[in-house]
């Protein structure tokens, strides 16, 4: 039900979107009684409410659908399973009783300061776009400045465009994304432009979103200057050499009105950082245990607050596990506490969970330094696995299965991924 | 004489180049490709190009004041921008449900349609500005 804030539950899950909403639902899967979700947009949904293009849904659904499609689904779920789904408010800080027990600050439209007594609490918070500040682009601050996600918003659900003539730094997806809607909707989209050498969006978004509409993909290229006293007039754009500074002799100006970013995402954990959760400094999000528990118990997280995913599908079979498990706890079932740390060996950048127990199977997620074909995946000495490919842009999911780890005596494991000719004396 | 084309094959990250190489509109030979999906890829790029598209209408009555829909299947791909540009002449009135067809024959092609991907109820009567 829509609106309704009881006094206390079970489990409180903090965030709308496909994590928040799969959590709901894992929490109620695990027979536990009454979960909540609070979130801060009119209706829930989260980000996929703006993604109105399709490709979700294909691991999940076997089906390819569009955002809102995804979203819907999963919202339908929730109102048959009786979850209280709370919007348009903000959860402002979590107090731990003494009895580890929490209790939930929320400022609600509706229903002004309240505190909602909950057994176990799921961070679900998602992430949020990096800015102009976080590469310091010089120049002037004129309007038409924005993120790719904010003009998404804007354009699919306020039917607002940011401008005319557009130029976008950084070739992630939601920028190649947003280069073909925004040419669909009648703008002028004159390049992206990428500092790396290569593209971060899908090879398929390259091709779809730019290719198919004649728009130039400048790599090795940055945006060296902002001009413009009130609004953009124009950007500088420079190649990089190796040290990734602009050389400016190579210079050259493009006169447009909007600039719009498209330079990363950064899981958002103001809330979990205010209660002392520890964080991972490569994810930037918690650090958690097989069970998707955080530092402090009780409190779970799930989705793109813990790290940054590339596929729905993935957040969503995360946060049914997260659910689970924190519906689990409130009901008084405890885990038996991990035993084996996950160390990130060569050419891994992270692995989450961030420790496993041999009880049960696991699902491990992990990214890549640099993109690597074909290669081995190697698990301490359990397992090899060969990839035909790897790179950076692509999640890898890797399963264990709980008699693999049984043999296993150590109380780390490391994980690498190595070139095929390397490791063939592993196992 | 047979001439090639290039593409990237877009099935999956690997991203292979493929080449193809045709007599006018017969096409002899796909190389590049690491998989079969590769193959069979490259034949349709080759036969009859079509892409998804998915975009948004105007809409009355509701909290937002876009609604997203999408062509419920590819378009043919040189008429991705006519496409685009027929459907955002719609109009619509809300309550509209997710998957409710907004509009039939999309370019005269039967079973073409522009369906709704998302439900949206009418907006509670607008709270005036002051209060
Ligand atoms: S040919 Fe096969 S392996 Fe290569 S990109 Fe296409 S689908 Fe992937």
């Amino acid at each position: 039900m829509l609106g309704r804030l009881e006094r206390s539950y079970d489990v409180v899950v903090v965030g709308g979107g496909p994590a928040g909403m799969g959590a709901a639902l894992g929490a109620r899967d695990s027979g536990t009684g009454r979960v909540l979700i609070l979130d801060r947009e009119p209706d829930p949904g989260g980000i996929l409410l703006q993604c109105v293009h399709s490709g979700f849904g294909l691991h999940y659904f076997k089906e390819e659908l569009t955002g809102p499609e995804y979203a819907e689904r999963f919202f339908t779920k929730t109102i048959d399973r009786d979850i209280d789904v709370v919007p348009d408010c903000y959860v402002s800080g979590i107090a731990v009783d003494s009895d580890g027990s929490k209790r939930v600050r929320v400022m609600s439209a509706a229903a002004g300061l309240r505190a909602v007594q909950a057994r176990s609490v799921v961070l679900a918070m998602g992430c949020r776009e990096r800015t102009r500040g976080a590469i310091r682009i010089p120049g002037t601050r004129p309007a038409g400045v924005l993120t790719a996600g904010l003009a998404q918003k804007l354009v699919n659900m306020k039917g607002c465009l940011p401008g005319k003539r557009i130029v976008i730094l950084g070739s992630g997806d939601i920028g190649l994304i947003m280069a073909r809607r925004l040419t669909l909707e009648g703008c002028e989209v004159l390049g992206v432009f990428e500092v790396m050498p290569y593209s971060n969006g899908l090879t398929r978004n390259v091709v779809q979103c730019l290719e198919d509409f004649g728009i130039p993909l400048h790599l090795s290229t940055t945006v060296a200057y902002i001009h413009g006293r009130d609004r953009v007039e124009k950007v500088t754009v420079a190649p990089v050499g190796p040290d990734f500074r602009p050389d400016m002799s190579r210079a050259r100006d493009i006169p447009c009105d909007t600039l719009l970013l498209s330079i990363g995402l950064i899981p958002e954990n103001e809330l979990s950082q205010s209660l002392g959760i520890k964080l991972d400094e490569i994810t930037g999000g918690p650090e958690v245990s097989s069970t998707l528990e955080t530092s402090m118990p009780g409190v779970y997280a799930c989705g793109n607050v813990l790290h940054v995913h590339d596929l729905v599908d993935f957040v969503t079979n995360e946060a049914l596990l997260a659910g689970r498990f924190a519906g689990e706890r409130a009901q008084g079932i405890r885990r038996p506490a991990d035993n084996i740390r996950i160390d990130a060996g060569d050419n891994v950048r992270y692995c989450v969970p961030h420790t496993l127990s041999p009880e049960r199977e696991h699902t491990i997620y992990m990214r890549c330094k640099r993109a690597m074909k074909p290669c081995r995946l190697r698990v301490g000495n359990l397992l090899e696995k060969k990839l035909r490919f790897v790179v950076p842009a692509e999640m890898i999911m890797l399963k264990i299965q709980p008699d693999l780890l049984e043999k296993f005596q150590g109380d780390s494991l490391r994980i690498d991924i190595v070139p095929e000719s390397e490791g063939e004396s592993g196992v | 004489m047979s001439e090639t084309v290039k593409l990237v094959c877009i099935m999956c990250p690997m991203g292979c180049p493929l080449q193809l190489e045709h007599e006018g509109s017969e096409l002899r030979e796909v190389t590049g490709h690491d998989c079969n999906r590769g193959a069979k890829y490259a034949r349709q790029e080759f036969t009859d190009p079509r892409r998804g598209l998915s975009t948004t209408v105007a809409i009355a009555g509701a909290r937002w004041s876009r609604l997203p829909v999408k062509a419920s299947r590819p378009v043919r791909k040189e008429q991705v921008r006519e496409a685009a540009r027929r459907i955002h002449a719609l109009r619509v009135q809300a309550p509209v449900r997710c998957g409710q067809v907004l509009l039939k024959d999309l370019l005269g092609e039967a079973g073409l349609d522009v369906v709704a991907t998302r439900s949206m109820d009418r907006a509670a009567k607008e709270t005036p500005a002051s209060s």
